[in-house]
């Protein structure tokens, strides 16, 4: 009856359950962190292995600071700080 | 006035006095049509994050001013029409210029051969 439901919802829909701790947004935690799409090295982290931009649910960002950090990742793809992806053929 | 930051790539073969022109040379569209410059940084030639052109190296140009919006776009299709530059993006900037900047215009070009080898170590 109360298996854990890890796939997406079944027909009936049941009650969505959190397990595990809420992570915090790094930069509500700290306030003197800026975003910068220079900033390569925060960056990253919110980056998969295949170069995606990690989901808010994944990474535990506000929503507020999730648009202004995949506004950054795109800036720095622009410019090529960023990869779009990681097979980029050379 | 806005403040913006612009960056460029540069083709990586552009060196030595090539380079140092067609830097003044975009430093003076700016100043032509009526940018005030802030800062202008050299960030050396670094890997890029994927091919541009078939190139897998640029040297990146980072300058800072304060222009009226119009100007903006003059400069970025003068930057466009040149060749050697293989990307740019142009950001304004909420917020007045970082402390940093105020050091003025000066720390420029030159430096462009021996950051050549210290930026390896920036890539994963």
């Amino acid at each position: 009856m109360a298996y854990e439901n890890t796939g997406r919802s079944t027909s009936s829909a049941p009650p969505r359950r959190r397990f595990g701790r809420r992570k915090i947004c790094r930069y509500c935690a700290d306030r003197d962190a800026r975003i910068n799409y220079k900033d390569v090295d925060s960056l990253r982290y919110y980056l998969s292995e295949r170069g995606k931009i990690v989901p808010r649910r994944i990474s535990g960002t506000c929503a507020t600071h999730q648009r202004q950090i995949a506004e950054a990742i795109k800036n720095a793809r622009q410019i090529a700080l960023l990869p779009y992806t990681t097979s980029h053929s050379v | 006035m806005r403040n913006y930051e612009s960056l460029y790539i540069v083709h990586p073969e552009v060196v030595g006095d090539e380079l140092t022109a067609l830097v003044d040379k975009f430093q003076k569209v700016l100043g032509d049509i009526g940018a005030e410059i802030v800062k202008l940084d050299n960030w050396g030639v670094r890997k890029l994050a994927y091919p541009i052109k078939k190139v897998e190296r640029g040297n990146y140009i980072q300058v800072l001013f304060s222009a009226e919006a119009k100007v903006v776009a003059e400069y970025e299709r003068r930057l466009r029409l040149d060749e050697q530059i293989l990307r740019f993006l142009t950001v304004r900037l909420d917020h007045d210029f970082p402390a940093d900047a105020a050091e003025s215009a000066s720390s420029t070009s030159a430096r462009e051969d021996d950051e050549d080898t210290a930026d390896e170590d920036e890539e994963e």
